[in-house]
């Protein structure tokens, strides 16, 4: 077919001159061999099809602008172009989302572990000894509980993924298509290039379409520029460039008012929007910050596991072992080191604290991801819906010389203005009669802001305006029925009508009219002749003139759109009731008219905004605006919600103050910074990321999708987490780009779900602070989990060595090992998760993550080489305690090991001659088990409690105000019991029911712990910055 | 309070601040706050003594210069510095009250940014020694709190009487030779293949021979019939050591080795000795007459335990062939004279009574399990512990 398609390396980016014109500058791809594969994702086709008369495209597609195409040749390029639909970002396979789970850091350690373990099975198996299969259970142990994890992981992705499906919208769109010269209904996804259709106020552009005809067309792009301002659609080439000219409506833009009717130039993936998602597609996910530190602590783990499983290797071999059984211990010491129920934990954490945000309203689509918010030290966020509240909302009226502020809050719990002027009133009639917007039938109950209306966005503000102020608009309007209108037009820029008083209303005696009329302000006061000042009519002498600039400046100068308002009283005898006025032609007066005020709009923020960014800021989260409107309207609500904050200036702020050239002007003095789309293309990397170090508060007007990226990636370089917030298809390829992408849930679009990790189900702006919390709480109670669980990873190695070096019989069996691991630990050390934030955590700083590691030097050496180690020899005590009191003293059992493991010595000594048959002695090593077992969780009690903080006394967190963890202490008590006393565990499980007085033995250890811990905790609060503070607090 | 920091002094404390710190940029140099928390301060309801700040100054040149004047400014007092390297922190109080400033640690080597710090277990730092030192307080006092523990669990325990006996008892029954598997196989015409059982037996005997029960006052002539138990007192030193029982080799008859040094063996009907293992204090019933295998009748008296043999299933029972027995009296069990036992301190001689059983018509050439059971009202049996109050043995005897 005749469509021309180069598929050039071009990079288009849509940008504004600092007119505020749009532009578009197609060059060859900068830094091309950086992103070879990104550039080839924004190849842009040689779109001429706006420039080309109607004649020419009818030819160029082989269709006509009266019959569209024939249903053949639609049913042709069907096959060939596929339907016209966005193709779904390729969806991760179910499997290798599985896969993934599965092959995170920790559980790559336990492959490996697991790994060993069958090694080490195999080993023993070719020695002929087949007594022990430990090995064999440790493995499936390792292999089990990386599958359940994995399991539950997936589980709980798939989850939240679900909840996000389910926000799809499923209904097929309907588009109107001219074939074969007849009008009917399709399914958009069946239209194809060169189709007619017909586009209407409330409809989704169906494809990108050159627009033939129109009538008072406009449509809404702020889901592809973030410019929340209706745009013009008409079939004239207003540019040349595609992005800008008028004769092209865009894919999934919304027809906002009028008609239009065009042919279809581009379908599915190739449309503007289409490259848009693909290029967030293109873009890598970043690691998640706790990936990063769960990797960093693996690389400790093993590091520490192959350290003492080579010492040991070779003290063994002094021992004099053969090679292959220090080999086997080499192993089952490596493998001791795994932290077995560390990955239980950190999952069931991190799903804690998913299902906790859940509940606040963020689902997040991947568990690590709930964590990456508190370290988030940079948020880039979207304008559009997210800070402020998508609508059009009057903000300022100016009547009676002064600047009056309306409520511009989402449920009006705001302060109102005073209301008793008469110019009030006056202004009141006319925003409420001068207006074409109506509201939706049927929706008394719904409250006035969330009523849908039928009408452009600041007409729409009007009326919610007036509705919410003077009450019923519509009774209003009945009561002046309207008798002649003048729509609003480019040429004009006003909007009129006259409306017949009643009698008993008429405020100008003798008049039966009035004619109200609103527009840009400029020309509504070319109009007027007289002001409204408090009800009295004042001529328009300078000095009001001046007085009104001041206004109109001030108000533009907010980032508002403002109108002008105007009213006459027809004298009646000039215009008797039933007088036919010709809005063609107007046979009244329009001008001389009586001013009556200024009313200013704007798309406010919300309400919850401002409070969550100052508290960003106080959490040390540096808060940057990056958003495709206009840079006034985004400076105003930038100092609206506090990003630039009270008292901060930009250069040229500075500059007008001061009243020199803005070149001269020190840009260091300057604390905030507004860089719109065309400076920013022209910074170079560098520059870039100068200027986010130089000024603090920072706003990004006029962005493209590709420009977001680069800012995040700037942001990145400096090292910090970036957390990106936005609703749009443009904001799509930053939000996967970001450190964590957060989805607007309502508003967003689902491309930007797609490519986010979290999502606002209320799209609440404060929902983050919740998330930063949360996410920073988590860091810091996954820390205190992973010390609680690597403590008894020291109790449970030491048996093995001491059984190693010393040959006594073994303290401490493989199955207890996991049971301690498994079973017993896991509700104590995932009960830390709920343990409550130890400071104020959102008055800190957001973690360095280079500094600030999950584990770290102190927190391994403390929990591994002094918890531990008091822990295991609790263990020891108690066993040879138990050893002692049932015949065999602490000297005989060291190097006891041959005789005691000789399956065929039934009669072997203790200490008073008694003999031993090996069942016996098997059962006595079981006994031992079970205190080593119950020493250490004894001990492990005392560690959860002084987990609980790191820096506080326990006494000043509460005792017992985690509930959940004192449960678990019952709990792991409790299970302690039942794995001991339950008849038949001896022989399944190897658990003896012990004696009470072993339970005591290692309680004083447990007391050692506490008191040693609080001791520490005394000196890292008394000295902090001392010796004792660095090497002691983790 | 304007502090002004001397010369290379690149950290500095403020302690006891109480009110609002603020610290505002310098020209030439750049703040870091290395402990405490601004806010915290900031907020006056979280203040306390301990709360204190430090922060570490950049100073251009700093590391290059000399170190400065030692003199030590006493706590409190405003330092001066040249203008140009002035790091200012005023701490603007509600009341600085006993706000003091102290010089912190000098950086001589101050790297700016510090280098991160890394895993230090591996690569040594500077607090090397200080670490060493710390542990090895630490663990001394570790060491001599599980010793002190270990010493007064021995405390608990007494000398001559276990304190507990919770897997000892019920004893387990064992027969010499013990054998791998205890599979024992050899052939009569090979002395060779049954010599390894001959010595086991041997070097067990040894010690019941008339020689080692003699010269020594401690024992006791028990006579040639079973009696009932003997208490010897309470299990403690006072009245010295205890007497033992002696148990003459020759009452094992043909299995006693000193008519037939091989025991059988070289006949194709191997002996067994059989003894119940020492357990302290315990005191094997006799059983019910009605629990005991039709054999016994006759054989049984009222103070043995019963030994029994037999084999182990039913084609085994056809190839056992007779059985011999031997013991005190010729009853085949263990005599309760001999019993309680008081302990390798008390009694160090102690012989316990031995049975021994001979298989003179075995199957040869053939697998024949054989069960030995000891019975009595307090001799258990457990399917865990194939050696307790029971044992079995398999010969594989020969012809060849």
């Amino acid at each position: 077919m005749g469509k021309a398609e180069t598929y050039d390396m071009f990079e288009v980016e849509a940008r504004r001159g600092a007119d505020g014109e749009l532009g578009v500058s197609v060059k060859k791809g900068r830094g091309a061999k950086k992103k070879e594969k990104l550039e080839s994702m924004k190849k842009e086709m040689d779109v001429d099809d706006h420039t080309l008369s109607v004649e020419d495209l009818e030819i160029k597609y082989s269709t006509s602008v009266r019959k569209g195409l024939s249903g053949g040749l639609a049913a042709e390029l069907l096959v060939r172009d596929g339907p016209n639909e966005l193709k779904p970002p390729r969806g991760t396979p179910e499997y290798v989302k599985f896969a993934r789970q599965l092959a995170g850091g920790l559980q790559c350690l336990m492959w490996v572990a697991a790994a060993i373990c069958l090694i080490a099975f195999g080993i023993q198996c070719s020695q002929g000894d087949l007594t022990s299969a430990d090995n064999l259970y440790l493995a499936i142990a390792l292999i089990a509980v990386v599958v359940v994890t994995g399991c539950f992981g997936y589980y709980q992705e798939f989850k939240s993924t679900n909840i996000i499906a389910s926000f799809k919208n499923l209904v097929p769109q309907q588009a109107t298509v001219i074939r074969d010269g007849e009008k009917f209904q399709l399914n958009a996804n069946q239209l194809v290039v060169g189709d007619l259709v017909e586009i209407k106020g409330g409809d989704r552009v169906p494809a990108d379409v050159r627009i033939t005809s129109a009538q008072g067309c406009k449509v809404d792009n702020s889901s592809l520029t973030g410019e929340s301002e209706p745009q013009t659609r008409s079939p004239e080439c207003t540019h040349e460039s595609p992005l800008e000219t008028r004769n092209i409506a865009f894919f999934s833009t919304m027809c906002l008012e009028g008609t239009a009717t065009g042919i279809v130039i581009n379908t599915g993936d190739r449309t503007i929007i289409g490259r848009i998602a693909s290029l967030a597609s293109g873009v890598e996910n970043e690691k998640t910050p706790i990936a990063i530190e769960i990797e960093h602590f693996v690389d400790i783990i093993a590091g520490l596991a192959i350290f003492f499983g080579a010492t040991f290797f070779v003290v063994a071999m002094v021992i004099g072992y053969p090679f292959l059984r220090a080999m086997v211990f080499f192993m089952a010491i490596v493998v001791a080191y795994v932290p077995e129920g560390l990955l239980a934990t950190v999952t069931v954490c991190l799903s804690l604290t998913a299902k906790r945000l859940a509940r606040k309203n963020c689902v997040v689509k991947n568990l690590e991801a709930v964590e990456t918010l508190g370290s988030t030290s940079v948020i880039c966020s979207d304008k559009t819906g997210t800070l402020t509240q998508n609508r059009m909302t009057v903000a300022h009226l100016w009547f009676d010389n002064q600047i009056h502020t309306a409520d511009t809050t989402e449920d009006q719990s705001g302060q109102s203005f005073d209301q008793s002027s008469e110019t009030w009133r006056a202004l009141s009639k006319i925003i409420s009669l001068c207006n074409r917007a109506l509201f939706k039938g049927g929706q008394d109950a719904v409250p006035v802001p969330k009523r849908i209306v039928i009408g452009d966005a600041s007409e729409t503000a009007l009326l919610k305006f007036a509705e919410l102020t003077v009450g019923n608009v519509q009774d209003y309007r009945e009561r002046f029925p309207k008798t002649c209108e003048i729509p609003f037009n480019s040429t004009n820029k006003f909007q009129l009508s006259v409306h017949a008083l009643e009698a008993e209303l008429g405020a100008g005696a003798g008049s039966r009219h009035v004619l109200v009329m609103k527009g840009a302000p400029e020309r509504i006061l070319e109009r007027c002749a007289s002001i409204l000042i408090k009800g009295q009519e004042l001529p328009l002498d300078a000095q009001w003139q001046e007085a009104f600039h001041t206004a109109y400046v001030q108000l533009g100068g907010l980032g508002e759109r403002v109108l002008g308002f105007c009213h006459l009283y027809l004298d009646e005898r000039q215009f008797p009731p039933g007088f036919a006025f010709d809005a063609e032609e107007p046979n009244f007066p329009t001008s001389g008219l009586c001013f009556a005020g200024l009313v200013s709009m704007i798309d406010p923020p919300r309400a919850t905004v401002p409070d969550a960014v100052a508290k960003c800021r106080t959490a040390g989260i540096r808060v940057i605006m990056v958003t495709g409107d206009h840079p006034i309207t985004a400076k105003a609500i930038a100092r609206g919600v506090g990003i630039i904050s009270e008292g901060s200036e930009t250069v040229e702020d500075i500059a007008a103050r001061l009243r020199m050239p803005i070149d001269q002007v020190d840009k260091r003095a300057a604390r905030a910074c507004v860089v719109n789309g065309g400076q920013l293309k022209d910074m170079e990397g560098e520059e870039l990321v100068e200027t986010l170090k130089m000024h603090p508060e920072m706003v990004f007007a006029r962005t493209s999708p590709q420009q977001k990226l680069i800012i995040v990636e700037s942001c990145q370089k400096l090292g910090a987490i970036v957390a990106v917030t936005g609703d749009g298809v443009n904001d799509s390829p930053a939000l996967k780009k970001a450190d964590i992408g957060v989805a607007m849930g309502i508003a967003g679009s689902d491309a930007a779900k797609n490519a986010a990790d979290m999502i606002l189900l209320d799209d609440n702006f404060a929902s983050i602070v919740t998330g930063v919390e949360q996410g920073r709480l988590i860091f810091d109670n996954l820390k205190k989990s992973i010390a609680y669980t690597l403590t008894k990873n020291i109790p449970e190695l030491a048996p093995y060595l001491i059984y190693i070096t010393a040959s006594v019989p073994l303290p401490l069996g493989c199955i207890t090992i996991l049971f301690i691991e498994l079973c017993t630990d896991i509700f104590p050390s995932v009960s830390l998760a709920y343990e409550a934030a130890e400071s104020d955590i959102m008055h800190l700083k957001p973690r360095n993550p280079r500094r600030d590691r999950l584990v770290n030097e102190p927190l391994a050496a403390y929990s591994y080489f002094q918890i531990g180690v008091i822990q295991s020899f609790a263990g020891f005590a108690d066993y040879f305690t138990a050893m002692a009191q049932e015949g065999w003293w602490p000297l005989l059992c060291l190097g006891l090991r041959p005789h005691w493991e000789n399956h065929h010595l039934q009669d072997l000594q203790d200490s008073y001659g008694q003999e031993w048959t090996f069942g016996q002695r098997l059962y006595q090593q079981y006994v031992c088990y079970t205190c080593f077992f119950i020493s250490i969780e004894m001990c492990q009690i005392a560690d959860v409690l002084i987990r609980k903080t790191r820096r506080l006394s326990v006494f000043q967190q509460g005792f017992f105000r985690n509930r959940v963890l004192v449960i678990a202490i019952v709990f792991q008590v409790c299970l302690g019991n039942f794995l001991c006393y339950c008849p038949g565990m001896p022989n399944i499980f190897n658990f003896m029911p012990i004696r009470f007085q072993w339970w005591l033995v290692p309680m004083p250890y447990g007391l050692l712990i506490f008191v040693y811990d609080e001791i520490r905790k005394l000196g890292v609060r008394r000295h902090p910055g001392s010796w004792w503070d660095k090497e002691l607090y983790y | 309070m304007e502090v002004k920091l001397r010369e290379g002094i690149s950290k500095l404390k403020v302690k006891h601040v109480q009110g609002i710190a603020i610290i505002p940029k310098s020209e030439n140099s750049d703040f870091r706050l290395l402990k405490g928390n601004l806010n915290m301060i900031a907020s006056p309801s979280k203040l306390s003594p301990s709360n204190w700040l430090e922060l570490e100054a950049r100073l251009p040149g700093a590391e290059k210069r000399a170190p400065p004047p030692a003199a030590s400014p006493a706590p409190g007092a405003v330092l001066h510095l040249p203008p140009r390297l002035i790091c200012r922190c005023i701490a603007v109080c509600a009341a600085l009250t006993g706000g003091t400033l102290s010089e912190g640690r000098r950086h001589h080597h101050s790297v700016w940014p510090p280098p991160s710090p890394s895993f230090r277990l591996l690569g040594f730092p500077q607090s090397q020694v200080k670490i060493l030192l710390f542990y090895l307080i630490f663990y001394g006092c570790l060491a001599g709190i599980f010793i002190g523990t270990i010493q007064v669990m021995l405390l608990t325990i007494s000398e001559f009487e276990p304190k507990y006996q919770d897997r000892v008892a019920p004893p387990g029954l064992t027969q010499i030779p013990q054998v791998l598997k205890t599979e024992i196989s050899f052939s009569a015409s090979d002395s060779k293949s049954y010599e390894m059982y001959v010595s086991a037996i041997n070097k067990f005997l040894l010690t019941y021979s008339d020689e080692q029960q003699m010269g020594n006052a401690a024992f006791e002539d028990c006579g040639d019939v079973p009696s009932s138990y003997k208490d010897r007192g309470e299990y403690k030193e006072g009245q010295g050591r205890k007497n033992v029982c002696k148990f003459k080799r020759d009452w094992l008859g043909n299995c006693s080795g000193l008519h037939d040094p091989t025991y059988g063996y070289k006949d194709g009907k191997p002996c067994l000795i059989i003894k119940l293992n020492r357990v302290m204090g315990f005191k094997p019933k006799p059983p019910q007459n009605s629990s005991l295998p039709e054999d016994f009748v006759g054989k049984f008296h009222e103070n043995i335990i019963p030994i029994h043999c037999a084999g182990k299933k039913e084609d085994d029972v056809s190839k056992l062939g007779t059985v011999e027995y031997y013991g005190l009296g010729g009853f085949p069990g263990f005599p309760l004279q001999y019993y309680p036992y008081y302990g390798k301190i008390l009694q160090p001689d102690y012989r316990q009574p031995l049975v021994a059983v001979q298989f003179t018509n075995l199957t040869f050439d053939t697998e024949v399990r054989i069960e030995c059971k000891a019975y009595g009202e307090n001799i258990h049996y457990s399917d865990k512990d194939r050696f307790q109050g029971r044992f079995d043995v398999k010969f594989d005897i020969k012809s060849s």
